[in-house]
């Protein structure tokens, strides 16, 4: 009898673990019933269904709507690629280089005395890196390449390019700070990797993206 | 208690459920994790660097003596990779496995971070300056004979520098240990060839006739020879695929690479070597008189009782070399480890005159023509003589570099004791191996993914170079610095005029290449351009200096012993092996060097007592056996392996294992082989002769399954005692024809 009571405690309390672990990793996850395992969660489904992350606090609160943004809206429309210029070039998009901010904000007199901006030459002065926080961080074991996508999807396809880097990270113009709007989970990647696309925006041929484990997995 | 009454089945019933519900309930996304980790950007972005895309920075290897030129890839500010330098002639491009394992000596968990002080048994940090300051008063309470610094072999700036040092503090004790070196070849080659290392052309040679030179494994420059081998074997510059024999008594990488491997007599290749011109000249071919004189007394017969070799393969043999010329004959650890070594080497040195090798394919060296940046090179007669000083109470202060003398010492010498009688022992270096440990102060040295400097090897290729080290990143701590930093430290500190100018090493090091300029024909550069030309390049190529090649081998004084009797108490005699990877046990620290399968038994993890199947199974010896190892000079306790490359009167440990400190990869991990050695030198050159060593084997009762590549798990242990009897079907017979 006490052996069934101790497994019991222990399940209990796998349970509870299992759900503080899912409740804190994905927010929007109904909470798991703590005395026994018949009332499961209902799984979601493969989507690229919007799935909100926590909200990252940066060093700076960096706008990216006024920068990225529409024009009606107040926005500066600059290309996503003309700072995260690696994109296309390497498997990292790159956060700007400090220089790369100081390069238009040292003659865009207008804002130089706000605090962010302020803020932002205090780093260049020092000739200190600013230590933003990675809000899309996938583990080291998966390998993401940028460059392909958007080879593919931007230069390839002919797409706007808000629209090929919205697949992945959301609606970012309309964002100060970046926020994870998507899951960037396995299922997720895969979910549209098994769709079919045409090769390139003239082509009637078409693919999808590799299935094979290797791709990402190396 | 839970522990007690909570089974197997239970568990993994709740771990299936467990499993289960977080399957049901979290699904997908729970690795992500948002706003954990910091992403750096750069503050200012160098043009070159594209975060993600590795950009290669030339330099020079310093994981052994050869000096190959590398390229190591790096990544936003981190090295990631070592890959070799194609325009280093040493190399051409290739990198071994000891090579590639340097970026494991730079990110080592087991680096020392801060000078450290003594106090009783433990290390206090202390800053640098009150290092150096400590030194320096050390050194001035000293007279300048009680000062000894010890190194391994050690060239380029760091050598000039340490000359100066030593002459600033009036000290001509620069002693240059190396516990596994060729040096009684070297002595034997100066005699023969008038040069101690000239070049060997193994690509021209038509058949080599090696005595035991492991040069595709560990010998002078495994990857320049490795090379060589592929042309000789390839037959692009010899007329046709090249013969390898290999002579020794334990196979080695090479030795299962040639075409036959003949495992004389340990100690009797000088025989093998006179038994050869013997048989040379009987078959017709024109043998100087004296040479003649020499071997007329071993006829084949005799050779075949004193070696063990057939006369039959020794008549094959001489046909062989007679038939095609040039050959190339190789004096190589299995001929220099005895008493009589140098007399082995000075025989095949001897056979080569004979054969008319001389200016074929054994070349003058090539030379780099700085006579004050050439190599220090470094022998165990230096051990000898370090240690009857020390026992002597000679030395005061003793400064060790690139060394583990503790480690690596014989049991017999009893280096330790001798040691500790030295009031201050400085020890610079990367990690606590035995001789850190027994020292008062620590110097953290920088890895040579750090550092700055210049390597000049002794076996130089057919193009004469100077390897450049420059660092390839930023230093991981803080609080190391250069050995030759600290060196030109201790020399400012000590008032030396000259060296005011240089602000650190590097200036020291760019100033002293840059004056040089016009030695690499770059005499109108600008200085500027110059330096950089050479930091892109990641070497210096040189017009060689060639040295004089004689042939003056001679038969006079050429004195071979008789067979050694065999000792009743120790039967066998301990071949100990210079590991490819492991080598003299400097970089046991590094786990990829413990984890890649040593070529020919294919363990892992720990050392081993090679033994042949015949006398296992006199000895009832079965592989995974603990058996303990006795000399007269020591005991270690080592698995036993079953193997048939080995002659039957011997037994095979490798050196480099059984470290006590040298950190968490190499503590513990295998018996220290250096330990068993008797106290046999060489007559000519007072080496210490490896070879020599009588032991005797017996079981402990243990027996473990061992950790390997190849074969079944626990090997041929299957059928117990009965199947340890036989060599099993998928094993040749190595000792036979092959």
């Amino acid at each position: 009898m006490q052996h069934i009571l101790r497994l019991s405690i222990l399940l209990i309390g796998l349970f509870a673990g299992g759900a503080a672990y899912a409740a804190d990793t994905a927010a929007s996850a109904p909470a798991v019933s703590t005395a026994a395992p018949a009332a499961p969660a209902v799984k979601p489904a493969l989507t690229t269904d919007d799935e909100l992350g926590p909200v990252v606090e940066q060093p700076i609160e960096f706008p990216h709507n006024r920068h990225a943004g529409d024009a009606a809206q107040g926005g500066m429309q600059i290309n996503c690629m003309y700072c995260h210029t690696y994109a296309r070039r390497s498997q990292v998009a790159g956060i700007p280089p400090v220089q790369k901010c100081i390069g238009c904000h040292q003659s865009i007199e207008s804002v130089k005395e706000t605090p962010r901006i302020k803020k932002l030459f205090e780093y260049w002065e020092a000739k200190k890196p600013i230590p933003w926080k990675k809000v899309h961080d996938l583990p080291d074991f998966v390998r993401f390449n940028h460059e392909r996508h958007i080879q593919r999807f931007v230069f390839q396809q002919n797409r706007p390019y808000q629209e090929a880097c919205g697949y992945c990270h959301g609606d970012v113009k309309n964002m100060t700070v970046a926020r994870r709007q998507k899951p960037i989970s396995m299922g997720w990647c895969a979910s549209c990797h098994q769709k079919d696309h045409p090769v390139d925006d003239k082509a009637t041929k078409t693919t999808h993206g590799p299935n094979d484990c290797w791709q990402c997995h190396k | 208690m839970i522990e007690n009454e909570f089974n197997r089945r239970d568990f993994l019933k709740v771990l299936g459920w467990s499993g289960a519900a977080v399957a049901l309930s979290g699904c997908g996304n729970t690795s992500i994790e948002d706003g954990k980790e910091i992403v750096t950007p750069y503050a200012e972005l160098p043009s070159y660097v594209v975060p993600g895309i590795g950009v290669y920075f030339n330099s020079t290897c310093s994981q052994c003596e050869a000096g190959c030129g590398v390229m190591g890839r790096v990544r936003e500010g981190r090295v990631l990779k070592l890959e070799g330098n194609p325009d280093s002639a040493i190399n051409r491009g290739k990198l071994c496995g000891l090579g590639q394992a340097g970026v494991q000596a730079h990110y080592n968990p087991d680096r020392v971070r801060d000078p450290l002080l003594r106090k009783g048994s433990a290390g206090e940090a202390l800053a640098w300056d009150k290092a150096l300051g400590l030194i320096g008063d050390k050194l001035n309470g000293v007279k300048g004979e009680e000062i000894a610094f010890v190194t391994g072999a050690v060239s380029g700036h760091l050598k000039a520098l340490l000359g100066n040092f030593m002459e600033n503090v009036g000290s001509k004790n620069h002693f240059v240990y190396e516990a596994v070196a060729p040096a009684v070849v070297r002595a034997a080659n100066k005699k023969a060839y008038g040069t101690e290392m000239p070049q060997l052309r193994l690509d021209k040679a038509k058949v080599i006739v090696s005595f035991g030179a492991d040069f595709l494994g560990a010998w002078i420059s495994p990857l320049n020879f490795s090379n060589q081998y592929g042309l000789f074997r390839k037959g692009v510059h010899n007329g046709g695929r090249g013969v390898l024999v290999q002579i020794e008594p334990k196979m080695t990488l090479t030795g299962s690479n040639a075409d036959r491997w003949i495992p004389a007599t340990p100690g009797s290749e000088g025989v093998l070597a006179l038994g050869l011109i013997n048989a040379l000249g009987a078959a017709g071919l024109a043998v100087p008189a004296d040479a003649a004189a020499a071997a007329k007394d071993y006829s084949a017969d005799r050779v075949s009782r004193d070696t063990g070799v057939s006369v039959e393969q020794i008549n094959k043999l001489a046909a062989l070399l007679k038939e095609r010329s040039p050959s190339l004959v190789i004096a190589g650890g299995a001929a220099e480890g005895y008493a009589h070594g140098s007399q082995n080497a000075a025989a095949v040195a001897l056979l080569n005159q004979v054969l008319g090798n001389v200016g074929k394919t054994v070349e003058a060296a090539n030379l780099v023509p700085f006579p004050q940046l050439a190599p220090a090179t470094g022998n165990t007669a230096a051990l000898k003589q370090l240690t009857e000083g020390l026992s002597a109470g000679k030395f005061k202060v003793v400064f060790t570099l690139g060394v583990n003398p503790v480690h690596t010492a014989p049991a017999f010498a009893k280096f330790k004791e001798a040691y500790a009688k030295v009031p201050f022992k400085v020890a610079l270096t990367h990690a606590l191996d035995e001789t850190a440990l027994e020292s008062d102060l620590v110097l953290p040295l920088d890895s040579t993914l750090e550092d700055w400097g210049t390597v000049v090897s002794e076996y130089q290729a057919e193009e004469a170079q100077i390897g450049v080290v420059q660092p390839l990143m930023e230093r991981l701590h803080p609080n190391t610095r250069g050995a030759g930093e600290v060196l030109l430290s201790l020399l400012k500190q000590r008032g030396a005029e000259q060296y005011k100018a240089f602000e650190d090493y590097y200036a020291y090091l760019r100033s002293g290449v840059v004056q040089a300029k016009g030695a690499f024909g770059q005499a109108g550069a600008d200085d500027d351009e110059f330096w950089n030309q050479t930091l892109r390049s990641g070497m210096l190529k040189v017009a060689a200096s060639r040295s004089a090649l004689t042939a003056s081998a001679s038969a006079a004084g050429l004195a071979l012993p008789a067979p050694a009797a065999a000792d009743a108490t120790y039967p066998l005699r301990l071949i100990p092996y210079v590991q490819p990877s492991m080598r003299d046990g400097r970089h046991a620290n590094l786990s990829w060097l413990q984890e890649s399968p040593d070529p020919l038994t294919t363990i892992v993890w720990d050392s081993w007592v090679e033994v042949h199947p015949k006398t296992a199974a006199k000895l009832g010896i079965v592989e995974g056996d603990i058996v303990e190892v006795s000399s007269k000079s020591g005991t270690v306790k080592a698995q036993a392996y079953l193997f048939p490359g080995l002659h039957p009167d011997a037994i095979s440990m490798p050196l480099g294992y059984g470290h006590e400190g040298l950190g968490r990869y190499a503590k513990g991990v295998g018996a220290n082989a250096f330990q068993l050695l008797d106290p046999v030198y060489e007559q000519a050159t007072g080496e210490l002769a490896l070879n020599e060593t009588r032991v005797k084997i017996s079981k402990t009762g243990q027996r473990v399954v061992m950790v390997k590549e190849e074969g079944p798990v626990g090997g041929s242990q299957a059928g117990r005692k009965k199947i340890a009897v036989k060599v099993s079907t998928n094993q040749v017979d190595l000792s036979k024809e092959v």
